[in-house]
């Protein structure tokens, strides 16, 4: 799987910068051909008379969807990693509530955030000024988003990375075809249907029609529809997105494990790769012991898939166990395999200087907090009792057993 | 190259440029496009250069600063592209011009004051919905979240509850 391929990481940050200005001049340009530098125009949208917005943004959206969901059924694109990466989790509330205060802002200023740096870099003095608020609303409300009144309802509904076909309980391996296929179907009938409401609503107005199709609009109709076709072909050939698409584990770092087994140990399930002697002595807190071998006697492929996977063996993970493969929720591999864990959770850290930045300290905190845990129990075995009450040191980290 | 500032691309076919974008940002850099979060970073960058201790008091605030220069990020460079693909897209069209856009009939000043209000309460909410219509509506769309589906609704539902009122803007 060879995409993304995340220009943006930190070894080639330089390049990676020039690639978003690269990126960000293709946007740029075509929000402003598609006139969305004029207030007027993107204003349209919500008097009914002129649906551009709609148009534009709702096949950007099938384009870029099908796109993907196609790249990933040909096995080049690692959709899983690529939608928890660029997608935010959901938090229902906030967005919802924002949502609608967004469109009340849309409508007032007559921008979009977007659509407002277009129009400022074409010299509306109308665009500038909405920039500037954009960027004074977003101060205000991240200088307040830590009081206790306003973290309440931002960090309301949380459902993580939360999609369409999860909602609608279908398997993940098919899901987003079908879901795509299903979004396409409705983009193109809800464009035939803006086309009929403007030629209504332009009768009473001279110039006819604001944004017709057209030829070349029936045209990126037909294209989708085929797009969609071949969406549905390869949803339905079980070598399509399913088995290309699970064949490489996502990797997740260690630091992301540690937080995930400590702080929702219910959304993980740990499968301790290595030989079994290796991992009785030490292992991931909650950890199941499964040598490859034993791995077909957990008979991945008829659960659920509600918790996410995570392989933890001696080195990297490069292909999935074919028992693995058959499991149809998330799986991922730990990077760097024990060795990457043994570094990060069974290591103090170092203690940041005076001054650090909150950030750091968390970080330090939660590492710590985390060495001396699992460490603390490594030295306990030696005398002194009165610690050792709570729960005998070896059998701790079997406690999350009952996971499996 | 014909010059009609009233000429703009078809709809779709722009759409589809869009979307083709979109998805080169998806495969080159694994992340979707993005506008307000740049945002907070030129507002933190100008706000770190006035009051450091402003910056300093908020964790959101701290954290934007946390990493190096606020603005070493990569969705300012992608917003510094945005201006210059939006400046050429609008001098090769005839378009650009210094102007206030509004209906004929509207005050300037009146006009200056609901952008700059529209902006605040954008800025706000976009904060709140973790992105905005590029970032939330558009790329998470395209990746099928559920939360973004929810907000792409409830921003068409806000823009069309109040466009009544503020129909005399554009008259």
């Amino acid at each position: 799987m060879t995409f993304p391929l995340w220009s943006l990481s930190a070894d080639r940050h330089e390049l990676g910068l020039v690639v978003a200005v690269a990126i960000g001049f293709g946007f740029g340009f075509v929000l402003e051909r598609a006139g969305f530098g004029r207030a007027q125009k993107l204003a349209a949208q919500f008097y009914g008379y002129d649906m551009t917005v709609f148009k534009v943004m709702f096949s950007s959206i099938v384009t870029a969807m099908l796109g993907t969901v196609i790249l990933s059924g040909l096995g080049v694109l690692d959709y899983r990693a690529l939608i928890d990466h660029a997608a935010s989790e959901t938090f229902l509330w906030p967005m919802i509530a924002g949502g609608f205060a967004l469109g009340v802002g849309f409508i007032v200023s007559g921008y979009c955030p977007g659509t407002s740096y277009v129009a400022a870099a074409s010299g509306k003095l109308d665009g500038m000024v909405t920039v500037a608020g954009v960027v004074a609303g977003q101060l205000a409300y991240a200088g307040l988003e830590h009081q206790p009144w306003l973290a309440r309802l931002h960090t309301s509904g949380a459902m993580g990375h939360f999609y369409l076909w999860e909602l609608l309980h279908l398997p993940p391996k098919v899901g987003p075809a079908v879901v795509a296929i299903a979004v396409t179907a409705m983009a193109v009938g809800c464009f035939i249907g803006a086309e009929k409401l403007e030629a209504l609503l332009a009768k009473g107005h001279p110039p006819a029609p604001a944004s017709p199709a057209g030829r070349q609009g029936r045209l990126v109709f037909a294209g989708m529809g085929a797009l969609a076709l071949v969406g549905i072909a390869m949803a339905a050939l079980p070598t399509g997105t399913a088995a290309a698409g699970a064949r490489n584990p996502a990797g997740i770092d260690a630091a992301e494990l540690a937080r995930r087994v400590l702080d929702a140990p219910w959304s993980v399930r740990v499968l301790d790769l290595r030989a079994m002697a290796d991992c009785a002595a030490r292992r991931v807190p909650g950890a199941q012991c499964v040598p490859r071998e034993q791995l077909g006697t957990l008979r991945l492929g008829d659960e659920t898939g509600a918790v996410d996977l995570v392989l933890v063996s001696d080195g990297d993970v490069t292909e999935l166990p074919r028992d693995v493969a058959a499991y149809p929720g998330r799986v991922a591999a730990l990077a760097g395999g024990w060795k990457a864990w043994e570094a990060y959770a069974l290591t103090p850290p170092v203690a940041p200087a005076p001054g650090a930045l909150p950030a750091e300290l968390e970080t330090y905190r939660l590492r710590a907090g985390l060495a001396s845990a699992l460490t603390g129990m490594k030295a306990a075995p030696p005398p002194p009792a009165p610690t050792a009450a709570p729960g005998g040191p070896g059998k701790k980290g079997g406690g999350g057993g009952c996971g499996g | 190259m014909e010059r009609n500032p009233d000429k703009f691309w078809n709809p779709y076919v722009a759409g589809v440029a869009l979307g083709l974008v979109l998805l080169a940002s998806f495969v080159v850099m694994g992340n979707g496009l993005g506008a307000s979060g740049a945002s907070l970073r030129f507002g933190v960058a100008a706000l770190g250069a006035v009051a450091p201790g402003a910056v300093e008091a908020s964790p959101a605030l701290a954290r934007a600063a946390a990493q190096g220069h606020p603005l070493d990020f990569w969705l300012v460079f992608e917003i510094a592209g945005v201006l210059l693909g939006g400046f050429v897209a609008a001098y090769t069209s005839g378009r650009l011009k210094l102007e206030t856009l509004k209906g004929p009939t509207f005050r300037t000043g009146a006009r200056i004051g609901m952008a700059l209000l529209g902006g605040l309460i954008m800025g706000a909410a976009a904060r709140a919905t973790r992105g905005c219509t590029s970032g939330q509506a558009l790329s998470g769309g395209a990746l099928l979240s559920v939360g973004s589906w929810a907000f792409m609704f409830s921003v068409f539902g806000g823009g069309y509850a109040l466009a009544y009122f503020t129909r005399r803007q554009w008259r």
